[in-house]
């Protein structure tokens, strides 16, 4: 069941502070936060967070599509190597 | 760079007329049978593969000198190679992950970070994992234009400017 929409999207507060004082500070750096559970908001596209996956932070760069999906979908918690064969990687 | 690259494995033979059974490793699974012949590990022997259907977790295929299940049971365990030469071009921002795994990361002030271990990718944008010297944990960076603004693949160098705190 989904969550109503009065309520608003979920983000735990310390991330909106954190994501508030460095787009001021306007630094380039990673924001470390642990909580795998809040919405990515509009105000967080541009900035990188570092998400933690239980073990590290992974670096997350938040981009417009990433809106109203939650932090913990891109840091998975096993990984997976596999084999590099002609596997492709684009610099965005 | 590695000139050659592993695209797929034997898993066994398929059948009794001397199919077998191919594991892809490509990006794009049917893609293994585009590249030409290919290569055994040690690179004496190359084979034609032509994909006659597609099974579960592979392909079955058939190999050229390869005639009945005797000979397809012997091949199990065999990785495929092929010419790095032989993957097709890319745009100027793409790279191959073959490319990049092994390369040297420096910072802008010319100080070695470490080497690429890995090539991620956890859906927002790729990653590279860097096994950083005296580190026990690899670093993660992003793989964007702000962070690694130079790539070059001649030199085996990439150039990084990473976030603050991502090294320390």
């Amino acid at each position: 069941m989904g969550r109503s929409v009065w309520k608003g999207p979920f983000v735990d507060s310390y991330v909106l502070k954190k994501a508030e004082a460095s787009r001021e500070s306007g630094r380039n750096e990673v924001i470390k936060i642990w909580s795998r559970r809040s919405t990515i908001l509009p105000q967080f596209v541009g900035l990188t967070f570092g998400v933690y996956n239980g073990q590290k932070h992974i670096p997350v760069n938040v981009s417009e599509d990433m809106i109203g999906q939650k932090f913990g979908e891109y840091a998975p918690t096993r990984t997976y190597y596999g084999h590099a064969a002609d596997k492709k990687a684009k610099r965005k | 760079m590695t000139d050659r690259v592993c695209v797929g494995a034997i898993a066994g033979s398929f059948g009794v007329k001397g199919e077998v059974r191919l594991k892809s490793f490509c990006a794009i699974p049917e893609d293994i049978a585009t590249y030409g012949a290919l290569a055994s590990e040690d690179g004496k022997t190359t084979w034609d593969v032509k994909i006659t259907r597609s099974v579960k977790n592979g392909f079955a295929a058939r190999l050229t000198g390869v005639s009945n299940k005797e000979a397809a049971d012997g091949l199990r365990g065999t990785r495929l190679y092929v010419a790095r030469a032989k993957l097709p071009d890319l745009d100027e921002d793409e790279f191959y992950h073959a490319d990049l795994i092994g390369m040297t990361v420096f910072d802008t002030g010319g100080t070695e970070l470490g080497r690429v271990k890995a090539v991620l990718n956890h859906g927002a944008s790729d990653l590279l994992e860097i096994a950083v010297k005296g580190a026990r944990q690899p670093t993660l960076l992003p793989f964007t234009q702000a962070t690694v603004p130079t790539v070059d693949l001649k030199s085996g160098r990439i150039v990084a400017d990473p976030p603050d705190g991502l090294f320390d």
